[in-house]
């Protein structure tokens, strides 16, 4: 009797205490811009690559598509929602653009056109830059948008940890309201593709300058702007919900007024199992990923929707040439050429989803060429060992070791579980050659990239092959230009520019004429002659190989199958927007079916 | 017993201090140069602006006075630095707006533990070596040899995707939610740190309560005609339970910093998630911070632990 009853009880409680909690109540305008130079032809300099992007047909939705919420997970927390500050990835673009207006913004081809800007112009030889804002524009405290604002707002970005990065890298030298609503930014360097400048964070995004002077602190949790949705809670690590901005400016193409959900909910969730269950449970019903594994087991689910994009950022590692042996081009062409692209892809679960990269450009960019892709050293086991051994066997061998003895390699990627596979493909046919001694190395993100950085003054770094990412769907001279300049100040004297120096040239290559082509490009706004340039820049490092590539990065957002609106977003001038380039959504235009 | 209170306080304030020496001097063994965890990677350095944050953050002090200024701030302000990652928001508040859902993550994993392991315990002493002890046996052995991030995600695939009961992400805040939407969002997480903690705690009970029923006064107990119920439960638990005491204590301190494998598969804002992110973005302070502030509730409760032991037991007492 005793027994039975005990028997009972465990049974009882066991149900009680998993069911108990299950049970319970739910919780559940513009006028036409554009970009202009007056140096140039017809092309914008600033066109980029087009996207894969599918164009929704969808118009506009009717009335009965207001409303709704979105919970949005996302694969990291906002370390800050400071332009100005704070450092800004894809999750942090996720929710800053939400809050924030940016001053351009990318249509599906990739050129710039104005955005919270009105229209845009420059100069002959793109030193100044003119800016008409759109009137009638307030931000979500009341005050209005104006030239002064981004006078004000550059005052903060020059103090800021990443608006300073911003300015410096744009060359902005001053910023002078000319008008109620009109900006001249001066620049000391010619830079056509400032316009890309005006569409990212740090210089670009628009927030209300004495709220952020005021509460510099409280702005990393409830900033200003004057985006289609307010942060109305914000609970660091957990949720922030923004609501909608009754007096957003921008109306659809019908004329209602964005944007059309109530609210947005972003979560952070960093497991990328747990984030794709959380889709598909119903937990949350949106997510985005940059990881290739997640987009084939998402490939494997019912009932949502996947909005997969592959730009120009392209995966691989680099070669700090300023050391030995990588410091000679025979060992940088062999490791590459022994490099297989399919199976680190595999490695990396993108098979079928990550198309081999040649180069910093995917198939569908404007910027790509065939001519790099065809002399880039593809996969040739043989050919590499053999020009390994002519390394190898040089009495005046760049490390300095004994002939016929195997060169080292520090082989060094963050401890990412796919990267670790990845890796150990390379290392494992690096080892085959049996010209290669491989030494592993993972250390955190941080610390890798501190290890490519370096310390002043060189800025040489302590990296050997490491694993890197380059590029992305911005202006070519957004990434590239940075990392071509001399990365020290021996080289820069060496080469007559005393005053350029790149900590963000991570490989340390230096070549007079890749410089001088980077430089170049931003001399022009004529793609013809831009895409020449960033053509022989690619060329050249086809020949050269500071880095190799693995694939070009596949990311995606995925949703419940009831989530419109992330493609086919109108720009001010009624072109299609960019989408969703890199996993950052656009949530102006996102609404929710029955 | 004023002098062992004495004792066991200097005791407290020794580890205390050991610990934050050795946090201290872990994480400036760390490679890297902090200013890369405050200045955006792809940024260029203004040497003004490095020189400006090293100046801000003290770094350009040595390690001795930087560590003089951390203790300085955090004994007499309570001020455990300022993060530098999310530049301005103090550690002490993120420690604070944390420690709620590592706490009651911990707590709730005790509780179900315990909920379970002492009817488990018991009717394992009381049923030794027949067919229902040898089951549940049995089963604290699987519970105990599952890892708890694999019954995290086999709990969330189970009530959240198939039976479309529970959210597997997200916390609710009581104060903003209430307590059923939290203990939805909450449950899920503490039962799977709590299977590992029932299996020891049930296991735990049974051994000392086998030990604790060949005891005479338990035999006269019974020979008085109790009932069997009314003996396991008032006159041999009590007697049983010092150990598991002990372990709970001991362990619950231990959850404190192990929820970090949980929190981070369900996504939960707690002290564990957040250890985990200052680690892998290098924010120093707010590792040295959490780690400081997890060993100093570890020692507290295991002190506690021991004077709740003297209390229990006399025989402590008097010797």
């Amino acid at each position: 009797m005793e027994k039975r009853r005990l028997a009972r009880l465990l049974a009882l409680l066991m149900a009680f205490a998993l069911v108990a909690a299950a049970c319970g109540g739910g919780s559940d305008a513009g006028s036409d811009g554009a970009v202009d130079s007056d140096g140039g032809g017809d092309d914008a300099a600033t066109t980029v690559p087009e996207t894969d992007t599918e164009v929704a047909t969808t118009v506009a939705p009717e009335a009965s598509k207001f409303g709704g919420e979105l919970v949005m997970a996302l694969e990291a927390e906002a370390t800050g929602l400071r332009p100005w500050e704070d450092t800004c990835s894809a999750p942090c673009y996720n929710m800053s653009i939400a809050v924030f207006d940016k001053l351009t913004e990318q249509d599906i081809d990739g050129n710039y056109q104005p955005y919270l800007a009105e229209s845009l112009s420059s100069n002959d030889d793109f030193t100044e830059w003119t800016m008409t804002l759109r009137p009638g524009v307030v931000f979500h405290n009341g005050v209005e948008l104006t030239g002064q604002t981004i006078v004000d707002m550059f005052a903060l970005q020059q103090e800021g940890a990443a608006g300073s990065g911003g300015i410096s890298a744009a060359n902005l030298a001053t910023v002078e309201a000319t008008g109620d609503l009109e900006v001249v930014y001066s620049l000391s360097q010619p830079n056509s593709a400032f316009p890309a400048t005006l569409s990212r964070a740090p210089v670009g995004m628009v927030f209300e300058p004495a709220a952020a002077a005021a509460d510099p602190d409280g702005s990393a949790i409830a900033p200003v702007g004057t985006g289609p949705f307010m942060v109305t809670d914000r609970d660091v690590d957990n949720e922030t919900v923004m609501t909608r901005n009754p007096n957003y400016w921008q109306t659809d193409a019908a004329g209602d007024q964005l944007p059309y959900l109530d609210s947005i909910v972003f979560r952070p969730t960093p497991d990328e199992g747990t984030r794709l269950a959380a889709l598909v449970s119903g937990t949350v019903n949106g997510m985005h990923t940059l990881r290739q594994s997640t987009i084939r087991d998402a490939r494997a689910e019912d009932g949502i929707s996947l909005l997969e994009f592959q730009g120009n950022n392209v995966g691989g590692g680099m070669y700090n040439t300023a050391v030995a042996p990588y410091d000679d081009v025979r060992v940088r062409r062999a490791l590459t050429m022994m490099n297989s692209q399919d199976k680190v892809i595999e490695a990396l679960g993108g098979t079928g989803i990550s198309d081999p990269a040649t180069q910093w450009f995917s198939k569908d960019s404007p910027w790509y060429s065939d001519k790099v892709a065809a002399a880039y050293p593809g996969f040739d086991f043989p050919g590499g060992q053999s020009l390994l051994q002519e390394y190898v066997d040089d009495p005046a061998r760049s490390d300095g070791k004994a002939v016929g003895e195997k060169i080292e390699v520090e082989l060094s990627c963050p401890p990412d579980p796919t990267l670790i596979a990845a890796m150990q493909v390379i290392e494992q046919a690096w080892t085959a050659s049996e010209l290669v001694d491989v030494n592993l190395t993972n250390f955190d993100q941080q610390t890798h990239i501190g290890y490519a950085l370096g310390a002043p003054p060189d800025f040489t770094g302590q990296h050997g092959a490491h694993c890197w990412r380059f590029s992305s769907d911005s202006d070519p001279s957004v990434d590239i230009n940075p990392a071509v300049a001399p990365p020290t100040p021996e080289i820069a004297a060496a080469a007559g520019i005393p005053d350029i120096v790149s900590p963000l040239n991570f490989t340390n290559y230096f070549d007079g004429d890749v410089f001088t082509a980077a430089v170049a490009a931003l001399r022009t706004d004529n793609f013809e002659e831009r895409y020449g340039l960033y053509e022989s820049i690619m060329l050249k490092f086809a020949e050269d190989v500071p880095g190799w590539y693995s694939g070009h990065t596949a990311t995606m957002i995925a949703t419940a199958e009831n989530v419109n609106g992330f493609n086919g977003w109108l720009l001010p001038s009624g072109d299609v927007g960019i989408g969703f380039p890199a996993a950052e959504g656009r949530y102006h235009e996102v609404w929710i079916s029955e | 017993m004023i002098k062992m209170l004495g004792l066991r306080l200097a005791r407290l304030v020794a580890t205390l201090f050991a610990v934050s020496v050795i946090t201290f001097a872990m994480t400036l063994l760390l490679p890297g140069d902090p200013i890369n965890a405050i200045l955006p990677p792809t940024t260029e350095r203004d040497p003004q602006i490095v020189a400006q944050i090293r100046e801000e953050y003290g770094l350009d002090n040595n390690i001795a006075v930087r560590y003089k200024d951390w203790l300085n701030d955090a004994v007499l302000h309570q001020d455990l630095g300022t993060s530098y990652v999310t530049r301005g928001q103090k550690v002490t508040d993120q420690i604070k707006n944390r420690v709620p859902v590592t706490a009651q993550l911990a707590l709730m994993a005790v509780v179900i533990a315990l909920f379970f392991a002492i009817p488990i315990g018991v009717l394992g002493a009381y049923r030794q070596s027949k067919w229902d002890d040898q089951l549940t046996s049995a089963g604290m052995q699987v519970a105990l040899s599952i890892p708890n991030f694999i019954a995290a995600i086999m709990l969330g695939w189970l009530f959240a995707i198939k039976l479309d009961l529970l959210p597997n992400t997200g916390w609710a805040r009581i104060s903003k939610e209430g307590l059923l939407a939290n203990l939805k969002t909450s449950i899920l997480p503490a039962t799977a740190l709590a299977l590992t903690q029932m299996a020891i705690f049930s296991r735990l009970v049974r051994s000392d309560m086998i030990a604790t029923l060949q005891e005479n006064y338990i035999l006269s107990a019974r020979a008085k005609g109790l009932p069997d119920r009314f003996v396991l439960f008032r006159h041999a638990l009590r007697p049983s339970s010092l150990s598991l005491i002990t372990i709970v204590g001991i362990n619950f301190g231990a959850l404190l910093g192990g929820t970090v494998v949980i929190e981070q598969v369900f996504s939960l804002p707690g002290l564990g998630s957040k250890l985990l992110s200052a680690i892998s973005s290098r924010d120093i302070l707010m590792v040295q911070g959490i780690t400081v502030f997890i060993a100093t509730v570890y020692v507290i409760v295991n002190t506690l632990v021991d004077l709740l032991y003297i209390v229990i037991d006399p025989r402590i007492r008097r010797s």
